[in-house]
């Protein structure tokens, strides 16, 4: 560090004037990203902080460090992420509101993750096959969802955590060519947060 | 003339209630927690909604952390004061912008559907620096 660079920092440390920083972490599932620096102290850069586990300074030219160990106080953070959201999937006999045998037990699995996350929230989601329009497929994934909804509300859920979403034919359980009649894509899933 | 300034009146009314969807929601909060909209503060209770444009705060021993409707978590940490300045969201398409500002404090995030939804959709700026959110997990921290 030259001179100049180390008197800067010791007045900075004297005046509290720390960086800002960040740490990149591993993913959840063992994979992780990355995050650009687009930019910094006023200036564009083209630094990737693409190693997990590294910090990052910012403010000046970026400097990217191997992590070492987080911090406690980065620990306590990181683990008061609320956890993540959790998926499920309702078949219905066509063209009813009568659910599957299958998927009878499935609305009660729903109903226990709800009661153990606090603040929940709960997206209903439509999804049709590839048969007709994608934008007909849009409507119909909507109306779907909607149906569904108000079954869960008749049910006892809490329609003001609820809102339903239609995906339309963009999200296939089964990839199949268009125009194709799949049970298993006519489905509606259930995401808990 | 007060016919149409309630006209304008009811208006105004209606564009703000459409402008007003849920973003997020808390789970938890812990100590000073709040959230401020416009000029309002509102506790930061477990299951306050959040709507664009608010400002999270937390004092001395405070803590939020909430899940966005496009699976994004965040983790707010103390003496922290975070603003969603831009969320949009087509929940249909999974697409969309979502600008976050930590002005300081410290905030973990995991990304979720938006940040996938193209490159820099989600960014994070720092008072002097601007990050570009591809699909992860990480801290920001912005010292006094």
């Amino acid at each position: 560090m030259s001179p100049r660079g180390f008197a800067l920092c010791v007045i900075c440390a004297l005046a509290g004037c720390a960086h800002s920083s960040m740490v990149l972490l591993p993913d959840e599932d063992g994979g992780h990203g990355q995050v650009a620096i687009l930019e910094s102290g006023g200036k564009p850069t083209t630094a990737i902080v693409s190693e997990a586990n590294s910090r990052a300074s910012l403010g000046g030219a970026p400097s990217i460090k191997p992590l070492g160990n987080l911090k406690p106080e980065e620990a306590v953070l990181v683990n008061s992420l609320p956890p993540p959201a959790k998926s499920f999937t309702l078949y219905f006999l066509e063209g009813t509101t009568d659910m599957t045998p299958e998927s009878a037990p499935v609305l009660e699995q729903i109903r226990a993750e709800i009661a153990k996350r606090p603040g929940a929230e709960v997206q209903v989601t439509g999804h049709t096959d590839t048969v007709g329009s994608s934008a007909d497929n849009d409507a119909l994934s909507q109306k779907r969802a909607e149906e569904i909804l108000n079954l869960l509300a008749s049910k006892g859920f809490d329609r003001t955590i609820m809102s339903a979403v239609g995906r339309g034919e963009r999200e296939l359980k089964v990839p199949t060519a268009d125009n194709v009649e799949s049970p298993a894509n006519r489905r509606v899933e259930v995401i808990v947060r | 003339m007060v016919v149409r300034s309630l006209l304008l009146a009811l208006s105004v009314g209606v564009i703000a209630t459409s402008a007003q969807a849920e973003i997020a929601r808390v789970k938890s909060a812990s100590g000073i927690a709040v959230i401020q909209r416009g000029t309002a503060r509102i506790p930061a209770a477990t299951g306050a909604e959040l709507q664009a444009g608010d400002y999270l705060e937390t004092g001395k021993t405070g803590r939020i952390s909430l899940t966005f409707i496009d699976n994004t978590r965040f983790a707010v940490g103390p003496n922290s004061r975070v603003a969603v300045s831009k969320f949009e969201y087509d929940r249909t398409r999974q697409q969309g912008s979502f600008i976050t500002q930590v002005d300081r404090g410290s905030l973990a995030v995991v990304s979720g559907k938006i940040a996938k939804s193209g490159r820099d959709a989600m960014k994070v700026r720092t008072p002097n620096s601007l990050l570009g959110v591809r699909g992860t997990r990480f801290i920001v921290e912005v010292p006094k």
